[in-house]
């Protein structure tokens, strides 16, 4: 059996003398798998990924295995540059090829600078971002909000075909079902609740029992 | 992703920046204003066979069209660099690009390299000002001149530096500006302050960026400043890049910065005790001459002196600005300021005005602040005999020119080239 591509054990976070992370553990197996994390507002998701990311300090626990890359939510990097200059950008740094690139629409808006995209366009733009990135390990935070039913369904046939090992933070429940291998409930900073979607059931129901 | 990639991108982000075309529409105007008031007053004072000798293009010219570029220093570069940093933070494209392949310490010199090279693009109207007085027929001196610019790069890279920081370590873009306009103004404040003051405070006076920029501007290249320039400036990027570790707690950026301080500290300190310097101006404005050089380095015991003056007294500015500060370079000199921070106006103290000597135990006094006196005064108390002045070999370079193109290439072509620029990056 090979070793997980990411493991993280007893994660704790702490902010301003506020518990935001409480022993969180868990671990991503294979390429291609799709971890999703839910949870209400404030549970703590944002901090894991960027404390899985390094970028937020860690009270105690472990993140181990492959580099990983976290792609926030609600980013617009690099406002004054256009489109295809930003994609260029991140293709240098991993030097991949970006032939899935017509799936997420961007080509209508390739010359636009950044900050003025709408929130669906830039949603898109930072998943095709993430896709970029050179780590095995993707996170996304919220790659689906602010996106149309039409354009979601694309993103998340995309996200699927790329065979990337995924984590994504989702509020839609019916999205999460359909797209992830497996769910992670977060709340008030502890996982409340793990496994497939077959496993955990009615996710809405589930939800609205542990959180 | 090599450094030249992570430069370009910093590049681009600079020309994206309006605050930067502003800046350099602004540099080349103010240049334009700062070389022709200075040819015109250089060709007046040029008329008069008693002003003309001695009359020098360092002072006359390089330095008073360079005053622009100070101003810009202070109140506009800031601006620019907080920029490349702030700006990142504020959108979240920092957080993409501490997960890049490239270490923090690459990414802070990327930004670095991108505003260095703004800085040489923002030289241009001074190269076009000193192109035209070229061609004019006016003297440059090659030494003088890299030396004064050699002087605003390491004024400029410390700015850049500074400003960083401060664009790593505050929230918002506009706190930032405020931390580096205070550090400029404190510097200012301490420059005023330590004037005839003595001591530490007055060593730690002389590498204020105005300080600095004096030393550089009388050709004057010492090694002790430039190094304390290069050191503190290491330190604003090591503390850059601790800042922007994001995944760090703040106790532990909090004591890493503390190190770098320490360190840089205890570096510039050792810097500050090398007494090299060397004297790059054509007329030699920062020495003795040779003869006189000799003798006193010859002297093997320390000059004592003591100077009754205060610090707004302008023969103590005088004394300080030249003698002092040729002695300082020639032999081992211990200044005493008994009256530092006092006005001495109703002291009626029959010692104001004095200065004593103390050389290998014999003593003198006198009142005079003037060169051939104070060498007269130490070569007796040396016993060496007073060496016979020289003949001024500076010929002195006027020149009764007129800025006859300056206006246009300042005032119009240099901003519609500068515009018409902008406009293609920014706008189409």
């Amino acid at each position: 059996m090979t070793a997980p591509l990411l493991t993280v054990e007893g994660l704790t976070a702490d902010r301003g003398g506020r518990r935001i992370l409480d022993d969180v553990s868990f671990s991503a197996a294979r390429a291609g798998e799709i971890l999703g994390v839910i949870g209400p507002n404030g549970a703590g998701k944002t901090t894991l990924f960027e404390c899985v990311a390094g970028l937020q300090p860690v009270t105690r626990g472990t993140v181990a295995g492959v580099a990983r890359f976290y792609m926030p939510d609600a980013v617009r990097p690099w406002p004054d540059q256009t489109v295809a200059w930003t994609l260029r950008l991140m293709a240098k740094v991993s030097g991949a090829t970006m032939e899935w690139l017509p799936e997420l629409d961007l080509e209508r808006v390739a010359r636009q600078r950044v900050s003025s995209l709408s929130k669906g366009e830039t949603k898109r733009l930072n998943v095709a971002l993430a896709l970029l990135a050179p780590q095995p390990v993707l996170m996304l935070d919220e790659p689906f909000d602010g996106l149309d039913v039409r354009q979601t369904r694309k993103v998340m046939a995309l996200l699927r075909r790329v065979q990337r090992t995924l984590i994504v933070s989702i509020h839609q429940l019916t999205d999460a079902a359909k797209i992830c291998d497996r769910v992670l409930l977060l709340n008030e900073g502890r996982v409340v609740a793990a496994g497939t979607p077959g496993e955990l059931g009615d996710l809405e129901e589930l939800f609205l029992a542990r959180t | 992703m090599r450094g030249r990639d992570l430069v370009r991108k910093e590049l681009a982000e600079l020309s994206a920046s309006r605050a930067w075309w502003l800046l350099l529409i602004v540099v080349g105007l103010l240049t334009g204003q700062a070389f022709i008031g200075a040819v015109r007053t250089y060709a007046e004072m040029s008329a008069p066979a008693a002003l003309a000798q001695g009359l020098s293009p360092l002072d006359g010219i390089v330095v008073p069209t360079l005053g622009a570029y100070d101003l810009a220093i202070m109140l506009l570069f800031p601006f620019v660099a907080i920029r490349l940093v702030a700006n990142e933070r504020a959108t979240g494209a920092l957080k993409i690009v501490l997960q890049w392949p490239v270490s923090r310490g690459g990414i802070v010199l990327a930004k670095l390299g991108a505003l260095a090279i703004a800085w040489l693009i923002s030289l241009v109207p001074f190269a076009i000002a000193i192109g035209l007085w070229a061609a004019y027929g006016g003297h440059l001196h090659g030494a003088e001149l890299a030396n004064v610019v050699a002087g605003y790069t390491l004024r400029f890279l410390l700015t850049a530096g500074l400003s960083m920081a401060a664009a790593a370590l505050l929230p918002g873009a506009a706190n930032a500006a405020v931390a580096v306009l205070a550090f400029t103004i404190g510097t200012w404040a301490l420059d005023f302050v330590a004037a005839g003051r003595g001591g530490w405070i007055q060593q730690l006076a002389t590498y204020t960026p105005a300080a600095v920029l004096r030393s550089f501007e009388r050709g004057l290249f010492r090694v002790d400043v430039a190094l304390v320039l290069c050191i503190v400036t290491i330190a604003t990027l090591a503390v850059t890049a601790i800042a922007i570790d994001l995944g760090a707690g703040l106790r532990s950026r909090s004591l890493r910065i503390a190190v770098v301080c320490l360190v840089a500290i205890v570096a510039a300190v050792g810097a500050a005790n090398i007494r090299t310097s060397f004297d790059l101006s054509e007329n030699r404005r920062s020495s003795f001459a040779p003869a006189e050089s000799r003798a006193l380095a010859g002297i093997a015991e320390p000059l004592q002196l003591t100077v009754w003056l205060s610090p707004e007294d302008p023969r103590l500015m005088d004394l300080e600005a030249n003698t002092l500060l040729k002695l300082r370079r020639t032999m081992r000199v211990h200044v005493a300021y008994p009256l530092a921070g006092r006005t001495a106006l109703f002291d009626n103290d029959e010692r104001y005005g004095t200065i004593e000597y103390r050389l290998g135990g014999r003593q003198a006094v006198n009142r005079s602040t003037t060169e051939a006196i104070v060498l007269e005064t130490i070569f007796g108390l040396a016993r060496v005999p007073v060496q016979p002045p020289e003949e001024a070999r500076y010929p002195g370079y006027p020149l009764r020119a007129q800025p006859r193109g300056a206006g246009v290439v300042f005032y119009l072509v240099w901003p519609v080239c500068t515009l018409a620029i902008a406009w293609r990056r920014l706008w189409t």
